[in-house]
């Protein structure tokens, strides 16, 4: 054994319960403290002394880290000196300066925009499809689903060669319509204007099962009585899709586009285990992985991170403001 | 919820090939071909990931491809795992991965049990303060919360990994659980509190074991997670014996050698696939359900 398991843990874990105990003791504090001195009724001390642990965990680790990222943005911080202000400077060179900055801006909000409808999409398509009475129907969806359970690494490493330019298995399956045309293959993760494409026909493999199992959950969901009375309306096959089935499954729709778009402008273990060529430059949180620890620019790091939180932001913002006009939520006149 | 749509197509005749039933069989003929080959294409992948790991080296790029090794070499997968400290790396995994685990579900489940259930001023906001924070990007309190715990000097422990996990648990965990919480009877809880106990008696003996399929569901979805995650560890652990299987991969397949051992890196990752498959296998029900609950109800 490689170094000494036990020695690693065992801190660790004291700390652990340590921690767990002061969790604990703080939770029954709070309710001492509403009870004997504020003299709340026991259902609120009880309330408040149950969600205290997620308090703590709230402003430890997110509204803490959320103020000190916008705070850190503005300074010079290389993890041995204090961070010294520089304004908006990191924010300058970021814009005006850095090679590297519209590059990863480009791939990643591309990528984002490109493989987020087209995975809700097909995953949309194919849930329809297997909501039909078909035999069999719950091994087509573990078939589908198998993909998405697979760990990212497995996945990029296993794409990695699937997009070998010369031996992959894509481009031996791709070869008639190369030989037929007379092009060269592509080369993928090497070639800057190819690793767009490879990334997103990576994820979809990946996201088409997940997105597809929420789906089918939501369209299981559609009550059946509004097909009945749409039937008695005269209304055919198609109509009943369009103005039944598809409204209905808005929320969830809307819910999977908001997710995935998040996660896609994060993407990190695919960017960074596919090694393609930074020519086509590199994802945001790559990027920021990048400067702030392989480079410690912790500031510089920050800034990049702000811009990629307010990019997430105001899509999330748009991506709600949009619902009125397409999301239809039960009991709401339409 | 298991109302599934009744087809109301006109009902088929007896008739053995009206033109309906002749298109509806079509139709279904269709519908088969099409998903089983798309079933095919999306498994093709992790078949040949298998097979790829059971092959020589020198002839692992052979074409065409060797579908069925003819001639299977087992002993890539002893040989990738003792190539690097492995072993140690799967422990390594699974301390980063049970312990968290255990408290996050644990504490969600608290959490859960106060916001569906005591009513305190507050409470509404607070719950949306923290189905917002579901929403806040990761990579934006990435650097912070580094430099917190390299405040507390725990830089190259498990600490950053583990600790975090008793404070709250996790929003989406809190979220599935408040939902499952509130579909159960108050009757059940006033009749434990008649026979005396309290609380926390009520919240472990009586509504825990209720909502356990919820409990399955964020194990499930946590054990993924823990599993599979690369960012923290690979920032923060630094020295090797202390790594999980991805930070092992990732340095496995990047190392300083001039050719990576392809047919290595296929068996480690035919290995790291295989617990989520097994847990997959066994609750499947849980891995959906999982999915679901949060997706529609949302």
């Amino acid at each position: 054994m490689v170094g000494d398991p036990i020695a690693d843990y065992l801190p660790t874990f004291i700390r652990f319960l340590l921690l767990a105990a002061a969790v604990i003791g703080i939770s029954i504090g709070v309710h001492y403290v509403l009870r004997k001195v504020f003299h709340v009724r026991r259902e609120v001390a009880i309330g408040y002394s149950l969600i205290t642990p997620w308090i703590l965990g709230f402003l430890t680790f997110s509204a803490v880290p959320l103020v000190s990222t916008f705070a850190l943005s503005f300074t010079d911080y290389n993890l041995q000196q204090t961070p010294s202000l520089v304004g908006v400077k990191n924010y300058d060179t970021l814009i005006n300066k850095d090679v590297n900055f519209w590059p990863s801006i480009r791939l990643t909000i591309l990528y984002s925009v490109i493989s987020v409808p087209i995975s809700v999409f097909f995953s949309l398509m194919l849930a329809l499809l297997l909501s039909k009475k078909l035999r069999f129907i719950g091994v087509y969806r573990v078939l589908y689903y198998l993909p998405s359970i697979v760990p990212a690494v497995a996945v990029v490493l296993l794409w990695r060669w699937i997009f070998n330019p010369d031996v992959g298995l894509l481009n031996t399956a791709l070869s008639p319509i190369f030989n037929l045309t007379g092009q060269s293959p592509p080369d993928w993760f090497g070639d800057e204007n190819w690793v767009l494409p490879a990334f997103i026909i990576m994820s979809f493999w990946t996201a088409l099962g997940n997105n597809m199992v929420i789906l089918l959950g939501s369209r299981k969901g559609v009550a059946t009585d509004l097909y009945e009375a749409a039937s008695i309306d005269g209304a055919n096959t198609f109509t009943k899709f369009l103005k039944i089935t598809v409204p209905m499954m808005t929320p969830a729709i809307f819910f999977l586009i908001v997710v995935e778009f998040a996660s896609a402008m994060q993407l990190f273990t695919p960017a960074a285990f596919a090694r393609a060529t930074p020519a086509a430059g590199r994802f945001m949180n790559l990027l920021i992985y990048t400067y702030g620890f392989q480079q410690s620019r912790m500031g510089y790091a920050t800034a990049l991170a702000v811009i990629l939180f307010l990019l997430i932001l105001a899509a999330t913002i748009i991506l709600f403001r949009s619902q009125a006009r397409w999301v239809y939520y039960e009991g709401q006149e339409k | 919820m298991s109302t599934t749509v009744t087809q109301t197509t006109a009902s088929p005749e007896r008739v053995p090939w009206s033109p309906l039933r002749v298109r509806q069989l079509i139709g279904k003929v269709a519908i088969y071909t099409f998903v089983t080959a798309l079933g095919v294409v999306f498994l093709v992948p992790l078949f040949w990931l298998f097979a790829s790991s059971l092959k020589e080296g020198s002839r692992i790029f052979d074409q065409p491809v060797e579908w069925f090794p003819a001639n299977p070499q087992w002993r890539n997968y002893p040989d990738a795992w003792t190539a690097l400290p492995f072993t140690r790396f799967l422990l390594n995994t699974l301390f980063v991965t049970l312990v968290p685990l255990v408290a996050e579900v644990f504490a969600s489940a608290l959490v859960a049990y106060g916001f569906a259930r005591f009513a305190f001023p507050g409470r509404n906001l607070l719950f949306m303060v923290m189905i917002s924070t579901m929403f806040l990007p990761d990579a934006v309190k990435l650097i912070p919360t580094f430099l917190i715990w390299k405040q507390f000097n725990l830089i190259d422990n498990y600490d950053p990994l583990v600790l975090g996990s008793l404070l709250g648990g996790t929003p989406l965990f809190i979220f599935l659980m408040r939902q499952f919480f509130s579909s159960v009877p108050r009757e059940i809880e006033e009749a434990a509190i008649i026979d005396g106990a309290n609380v926390f008696q009520t919240f472990t003996r009586v509504m825990l074991p209720l909502i356990r399929p919820a409990l399955l569901s964020v194990s499930i979805i946590g054990f993924q997670g823990h599993w599979n995650d690369f960012l923290g560890p690979l920032i923060y652990l630094n020295s090797q014996a202390k790594y999980t299987l991805t930070v092992g991969m990732y340095f496995f397949t990047g190392g300083t050698n001039e050719r990576p051992h392809w047919e290595w890196l296929m068996a480690m990752s035919t290995l790291m696939v295989l617990p989520i498959l097994i847990l997959f296998i066994f609750f499947q029900r849980y891995f959906i359900e999982g999915l679901t609950s949060g997706g529609v109800k949302g």
